[in-house]
């Protein structure tokens, strides 16, 4: 289920949050309105915390991680490490990266099995990725832009990268990343895909601005909704939505 | 694509408003104060600059006007014709046509107007020149009333217009006044259409909007037509013919076999073959329509027969439905919408518009590259979750708040009956509690509260972040428990190694036990010594110079120098004192120096008492007088000058009367620069011209012209 959300009058809901199968980060506002969007819908599951890195609450742009983990930069303080490593399962392994690109969740993106980085990135840094997530690591851009944690979004079933991306390109990464893909937008036509929305394997959360086409987009490329009365199926693009989506985009 | 938004055009003022506005603002933006006395070139460029500005204001103000309305030949069809029909083409023409005249004959008159005033000779003239530009001017303005009243009109009506885009999704519906299309409108758009029982109600269009599949339709509501030749055909209707020709879109003919709308079937289908050449290349359903009054199958066949001919003529398919029962609502707007989107699909696909989103029309599968099976995560409860149908499923929705926040009680809409939230199984949320403590920037959740540590007691624990000045996450360590025993382990091991190495050895010292009490003690009292000297030295307070270090203070405080304190103390340790007393006493300078005058004249006694005995011959006696005089004098000069301060001025000034000279010429050098402007002197006084403020004034005041 995509639900539409704000984080204080700013609708790039991935930049102050971090979701993944095992846990959520939200970064501490003025108040607790976008934190009970997140934890109205998560909280049963998985936890969801407040957060900080470096003392700056967009915790969605700082850090990356998978169910496996959770990789902050070096900004992190020692408290907020602290902070995290105990509100964390204790399956999840927090790990500080000593990495020259400080925005970890603009330069990576990963699901629980594959990860784009950024090309320019440290051996090091690609090293602890693939310790400490447990994924592939492949350096990679995505509709030519290199901060591949902008520009993509995916998770364990499905993905939307940048609608520039070519049909080879799309081809290529559709199959180094081992999930469907499809190229869209959010947050009425937003490229950034990795600031405009959070999404995990069963739930995503975006910008105020997305419209009921990138809603539906989202929602069956990413299969939120379950499928035992028609839920939408990627297919759904192809089939269900072509027309609507050739009318608005062309 | 252009988008057509009339309603930013400014208003346009009339003409008497608008002379006012262009003489306010040049007599405010020019300057105001010339004086008939002035160069003639400076009056002339004065009366010059005030011509060209009023000019300049009203050709401004003119091209303003004529940018902002719509042209007509450059906008999009429907609009020129709707322009057309609403305000008449020529009139709208002529009107912005004598606008620009008017512009364009401001302009010649500033120009000639200009080229006068470079030969006028006196600022009177000038002035006279200046005068007789702006009244034509102005009553070329003035001419402009009627234009200018007309455009004002039309600005106004332009910018209530319902804001139509011809290019996009369209449903439009057309038929004979009474048939229902507002009705419609109404039920598909939140457009809240007037709907009333007469013919006419709806005299403009309408615009509303309604989704379907993702996308936003654009409902445009028509006034009904009547079935009578074009030029018959009054303005209302006008814009229903206009709307219908221009815009691309699906069109719902509306009929009513029922007759209610006081029209008879025949009439309707006679209207309907007279504007069947404005559906060509448009998507037409009729729409049988009151069926809840008549419905279809109880229709008189013939009158049934009349509409199906219809459409077999136009080709068109033919549905039925009621605004009152809501039958085929729904279906009508679906069918509507999904035909004209085939088509529009269509156009696009052939016109190759599609091959630049292709990537996002399409669903790339991967080709699997490994034998490696990568499964999804997904919780346990949000499956269990989904099997309950509480997340997830297709047909339930959460309830989402318009606000996009997580709803609360106070949230909920208390008239809308489907916003009931249960709320006693749930946890509450951080924003309900933000909002019983207080409200955001009061309450600030304990983040500890969610810590998932070994034991939950520790959640609160205060762990201090520094200690002792170093960072105690520098030094936590899963292993500190281990390493700890092994350092303990291999200092107790040293340990145990030194006392191997020690046994046998006795200690080596060559004192016996006296004389190391008297070390002891002796290094003790050295200590005690250092530790008050550091003491004293710390001490924050002035530092005595040496030379009176250890003076008498008063009776109280002696001081270390003094006579009886060093005797006392030298007489406890055994020391004759006296040698340092006199010692002391030659040195104190308190005792007071002796003058070195006095000194030589006892020598210079002693020497007289002495000499009597000795024989010297006259002149020695003379000579050595003389010599002892000239030493005596070289003393006390010595003495003196020693003695005596002197002024850094008077340096090198051989005498008193030297000195006072000095001073005189000093003085007399400084009273050269008195009361004078010297070169720090950056005050500007009053600048009177004589010739500009004496005599008598000529006619007319001098202050303005």
């Amino acid at each position: 289920m995509a639900t539409r959300c704000s984080f204080e009058n700013s609708h790039e809901v991935g930049v102050f949050a971090a979701l993944t199968n095992s846990y959520c980060l939200a970064g501490i506002g003025g108040n607790e309105n976008f934190y009970s969007v997140l934890e109205a819908e998560l909280r049963e599951h998985i936890p969801v915390l407040h957060a900080t890195i470096g003392g700056n609450r967009f915790v969605g742009r700082t850090t990356v991680g998978n169910v496996r983990g959770l990789l902050v930069p070096n900004t992190a303080t020692d408290q907020e490490l602290t902070h995290l490593r105990n509100s964390l399962p204790d399956k999840v392994v927090v790990q500080r990266v000593e990495e020259r690109f400080s925005a970890l969740g603009n330069v990576i993106s990963t699901n629980d099995h594959v990860a784009l980085i950024h090309p320019d990135t440290d051996r090091e840094t690609e090293e602890i990725i693939s310790d400490v997530l447990g994924v592939e690591v492949f350096r990679q851009t995505v509709g030519g832009q290199a901060l591949v944690g902008s520009y993509a979004k995916f998770t364990n079933q499905g993905g939307m990268v940048h609608p520039r991306t070519t049909v080879q390109d799309m081809e290529e990464l559709s199959s180094l990343l081992q999930v469907p893909l499809v190229a869209g937008t959010v947050n009425r036509g937003s490229d950034v895909l990795g600031g405009g929305m959070v999404v995990n394997d069963w739930s995503a959360f975006c910008g105020m601005d997305t419209t009921g086409t990138e809603i539906s987009v989202i929602e069956s490329i990413f299969r939120l909704q379950r499928q035992q009365n028609g839920g939408a199926e990627p297919m759904d693009i192809v089939t269900d939505m072509r027309s609507s989506l050739i009318d608005q985009l062309s | 694509m252009p988008v057509y938004n009339f309603k930013k055009m400014s208003p346009v003022p009339s003409a008497p408003d608008l002379i006012d506005i262009v003489l306010m603002r040049t007599q405010r933006r020019t300057p105001t104060v010339i004086h008939p006395g002035y160069k003639i070139n400076r009056i002339r460029s004065f009366y010059m600059r005030k011509i060209k500005f009023t000019q300049q204001t009203i050709s401004e103000r003119l091209s303003k006007m004529l940018t902002d309305f719509p042209r007509l030949n450059d906008i999009h069809p429907f609009y020129a014709d709707l322009c057309n029909t609403l305000y008449d083409r020529d009139h709208y023409k002529l009107a912005l046509g004598q606008l620009n005249t008017a512009r364009s004959l401001v302009d010649q008159i500033a120009r000639d107007m200009i080229r006068m005033v470079k030969y006028a000779d006196s600022a009177y003239r000038c002035k006279c020149l200046k005068r007789a530009a702006l009244g034509r001017m102005c009553t070329v303005l003035k001419r402009q009333k009627a234009s200018l009243a007309y455009l004002e009109e039309v600005r106004k009506h332009l910018s209530r217009l319902p804001s139509l885009d011809p290019n996009t999704r369209t449903i439009l519906m057309c038929g004979l006044p009474n048939v229902g299309k507002s009705s419609f409108m109404n039920k598909i758009t939140r457009g809240n259409v007037d709907v009333q029982p007469y013919a006419f109600t709806t005299k403009s269009l309408f615009v509303g909007h309604c989704d379907y599949k993702y996308l936003r339709w654009q409902v445009i509501d028509t006034p009904g037509i009547l079935d009578h030749s074009l030029e018959q055909r009054n303005t209302i209707e006008m814009q229903a013919i206009i709307a219908l020709a221009h815009l691309t879109c699906s069109v719902l003919y509306f009929c009513d076999p029922s007759e209610q709308c006081g029209y008879t079937v025949e009439q309707q289908c006679s209207l309907f073959r007279s504007i069947k050449p404005l559906f060509a290349n448009k998507q037409l359903i009729i729409i049988v329509n009151k069926v809840d009054q008549l419905p279809w199958d109880e229709v008189q066949p013939e009158k049934r027969e009349m509409i199906e001919d219809l459409g077999r003529d136009a080709n068109c398919s033919i549905m039925t439905m009621s605004n009152i029962s809501e039958h085929g609502v729904s279906a009508v707007k679906a069918a509507a919408c999904d035909k004209l989107l085939e088509k529009r699909v269509d156009a696009r696909v052939a016109g190759k518009k599609v091959d630049g989103v292709m990537n996002r029309l399409q669903v790339f599968h991967p080709t699997p590259r490994d034998g490696v099976h990568r499964q999804a995560h997904i919780p346990d409860s949000v499956k269990q979750a989904v099997a309950d149908g509480r997340i997830g499923s297709a047909d339930h929705k959460p309830k989402r708040s318009r606000k996009g926040y997580a709803e609360t009680v106070d949230d909920i809409d208390k008239n809308d009956e489907d916003a009931t939230m249960d709320v006693s199984g749930q946890l509450k949320t951080a924003r309900d509690l933000m909002w019983e403590n207080g409200g955001p920037g009061v309450w600030a959740p304990d983040y500890r509260e969610q810590y998932d540590l070994k034991d939950k007691d520790w959640r609160f624990d205060a762990i201090p972040e520094i200690m002792d000045g170093k960072n105690i996450a520098d030094f936590v360590d899963p292993d500190i428990e281990k390493k700890l025993a092994e350092l303990e382990d291999e200092e107790e091991q040293l340990l145990e190694e030194l006392a191997a190495q020690r046994m046998g050895e006795e200690p080596d010292s060559d004192l016996d036990s006296e004389e190391e009490a008297a070390v002891a003690a002796i290094r003790d009292r050295k200590k005690i010594i250092k530790n008050i000297s550091q003491a004293n030295r710390s001490e924050n307070k002035p530092v005595l110079p040496r030379s009176i270090r250890g003076r008498t203070k008063d009776k109280h405080d002696r001081g270390d120098r003094n006579k009886d304190v060093v005797k006392d103390k030298m007489e406890r340790l055994g020391v004759d004192a006296s040698i340092m007393i006199k010692r002391g006493r030659s040195l104190d300078k308190t005792r007071g120096r002796k003058r070195g005058i006095s000194v030589s004249r006892d020598v210079e006694m002693d020497n007289s008492n002495d000499s009597p005995g000795t024989e010297i011959s006259k002149t020695q006696t003379k000579k050595q007088r003389r010599s002892r005089s000239e030493a005596a004098k070289r003393e006390a000069s010595i003495s003196r000058g020693h003695s005596r301060p002197r002024d850094p001025s008077q340096i090198g000034l051989h005498s008193d009367a030297a000195v006072e000279a000095a001073k005189k010429l000093e003085k007399q050098g400084r009273r050269m620069w008195e009361g004078g402007a010297g070169e720090g002197d950056n005050r500007k006084a009053v600048h009177l011209v004589r010739w500009m403020n004496t005599g008598k004034k000529r006619n007319g005041t001098h202050y303005c012209r």
